[in-house]
């Protein structure tokens, strides 16, 4: 394989890695590529793009919380010598900062200027947002975020982590909604990772998205309110989605997980293995399958 | 610097069997020379294929790989076909005749359909060796909202016999993928209104054992390994279902609570206050 073609695999592995084992997967990549300095130059793409998409949280400078390392938050500050910088905005302090993705701290913190004529609206959704949290997530951070590009259009994003590598498990719930006071909607996304890994490799892996129209008497409420009613809005829709997930694990249990194989035979009992060997069934009895169940009930 | 192997297989333990393909061939790309280790070590979705010679399909994996070539258990030949493909001595060949269609009734037993094959070869310690394997998939889903699935057993045994008495190491892995799809438009009738998704869960877990059993002829070798299978598949149904189904769903309840978690620290307080309360 050519270098370039090894770098690809290695990211190629790093995009896939599970919720809170990038280090893990990193240090192995490391030993198969075994050229650091290749690999580090190689990588540094791929890391910022696993960082982006998995709603990596990082402590703010000067504050007491975490902040989400999102496309939303990422922002292109042109510097006084004229080179632009990569920052990245914690809207909840209003504070932007220089972010590493490879030891995923960040560092130069710096105040940021917001719309003001967004502020009331997004401040709001904050709130309500933050306690949300409190109310359903154990670990759980989000960022609330005025659109850079659409006005009106306000970004909300969660995330929760819990990583137990003492027991061999790990988990991720992501979910970003997109409420735009434009046309009234809003398009969300529910995403959950779980990695199992006691002497195997089990991983849950769920994709969600829910399109809403917002009640005119959400969209005409002031912001305080409308924040709270959204919010109620979209706690409704992801308490009923994890219901779902429930039906669904009945459903796999139940009905896919029986129907590939049975706990004991249709006799009720374990397989008598003289017999078999004396039988020579097998064959014949795959040819006239539907003759069988009747056969030995 | 830690083995190279190791840092392979930590990887795959890692990487989402959903795409285990995929990364061993990126694997064997990286390190062409580690390729018969990785192959040897990693667990990989069985294929189904066909014989040729009696229509029959068989299982293939690495255990009955000749080169490019994958030997059925049904008309003992190679496809594409070999000329010197390694095949079991004929003393062997009888037995794994016997243990095919032993497993085979298995198979239907407990499976009520999918494919088996078993594959035996002579260790160079005068023992032998053998793999029993197991895929069934559930039937195409008349609608998406259907759930699919798929189970592949590999069971790896080794034996030596001493005296009236065998001694077999096995190793079994249960491959498990389930995949649900959801759509719906309907909810509510309010206009405007989607929910749409997918649900995959899937991976592998591996079980190993060493037992002893008394050996009267020959054939008490499928006899001794038929019931340390069943006995290792009923351990690791009972496995997958605790761990699919239980585990990963726990996983989900401690990221997010259904209830609201405000309220219970609020009841916990007042309690707290009563009973500080009650005390004074």
């Amino acid at each position: 394989m050519e270098p370039h073609e090894r770098i690809q695999a290695a990211c190629e592995f790093l995009l896939q890695s599970p919720p809170g084992e990038i280090n893990d997967v990193l240090n192995d990549v490391r030993n198969i590529i075994s050229d650091d300095e290749l690999l580090q130059e190689g990588i540094a793409p791929a890391l910022k793009k696993y960082n982006l998409a998995q709603f990596i949280t990082v402590d703010v400078p000067e504050t007491n919380h975490q902040s989400i390392i999102s496309e939303a938050a990422r922002l292109s500050v042109d510097s006084e010598e004229g080179q632009t910088q990569e920052r990245w905005l914690d809207p909840r302090s209003m504070k932007t900062f220089v972010f590493d993705h490879m030891a995923l701290e960040a560092s130069d913190p710096q105040p940021f200027e917001p719309n003001e004529e967004f502020e009331p609206f997004r401040t709001a959704l904050q709130k309500a947002s933050l306690n949300y949290l409190l109310g359903h997530f154990y670990d759980g951070v989000s960022s609330t975020f005025a659109s850079q590009t659409t006005p009106n259009q306000y970004i909300l994003q969660i995330v929760a982590n819990k990583y137990n590598p003492t027991n061999f498990w790990s988990g991720r719930w992501r979910s970003e909604y997109i409420i735009d006071l434009n046309d009234h909607s809003v398009k969300g996304s529910i995403l959950v990772n779980v990695h199992y890994y006691e002497q195997g490799n089990v991983q849950l892996s769920t994709t969600h998205s829910i399109s809403i129209m917002l009640p005119p008497a959400i969209v005409t409420a002031s912001p305080e309110s409308a924040g709270t009613k959204i919010l109620a809005l979209i706690e409704t829709e992801e308490g009923s989605y994890q219901k779902s997930l429930n039906d669904t694990y009945h459903e796999m249990s139940e009905k896919t997980f029986k129907s590939l194989r049975r706990a004991l035979p249709m006799t009720r009992s374990k397989l008598d293995w003289d017999k078999v060997l004396g039988y020579k069934l097998g064959a014949e009895l795959s040819s006239s399958k539907g003759t069988f169940a009747t056969g030995f009930t | 610097m830690a083995d190279l192997v190791d840092s392979m297989l930590d990887l795959m333990r890692r990487l989402p069997p959903t795409k285990t393909e995929e990364n061993v061939a990126s694997l064997i790309g990286i390190c062409p020379d580690y390729a018969d280790d990785l192959l040897g070590s990693v667990d990989q979705p069985l294929q189904v294929k066909t014989d040729r010679a009696t229509g029959r399909e068989y299982l293939a994996c690495d255990y009955n790989r000749d080169g490019e070539s994958y030997r059925s258990p049904w008309s003992n030949e190679y496809d594409p076909p070999l000329e010197d493909g390694t095949v079991p001595t004929p003393k062997l060949r009888k037995l794994e005749i016997a243990a095919n269609d032993a497993f085979d009734t298995y198979r239907e037993m407990y499976y009520e359909g999918g494919v088996s094959s078993v594959y035996l070869w002579d260790l160079d310690d005068g023992g032998f060796a053998g793999v029993v394997l197991l895929k069934k998939k559930t039937m195409m889903p008349s609608a998406s909202s259907e759930p699919s699935g798929s189970w592949d057993s590999i069971h790896v045994f080794e034996t030596a016999e001493r005296g009236r008495q065998a001694h077999y190491k096995l190793t079994s892995t249960v491959m498990l993928q389930l995949t649900i799809q959801s759509d719906d438009r309907t909810a509510e009738d309010k206009e405007g209104w989607k929910r749409e998704g997918e649900v995959t869960l899937g991976g592998s877990m591996t079980r190993q054992t060493e037992q002893d059993w008394p050996i009267h002829d020959s054939s008490s070798h499928i006899t001794n390994t038929g019931k340390m299978i069943e006995e290792m598949e009923i351990k690791m149904r009972n496995l997958l279902q605790e761990v699919y189904f239980g585990k990963t769903r726990d996983i989900i309840y401690d990221l997010r609570s259904l209830d609201d978690l405000e309220k219970t620290r609020r009841q916990r307080e007042l309690q707290k206050e009563l009973v500080g309360f009650i005390r004074r």
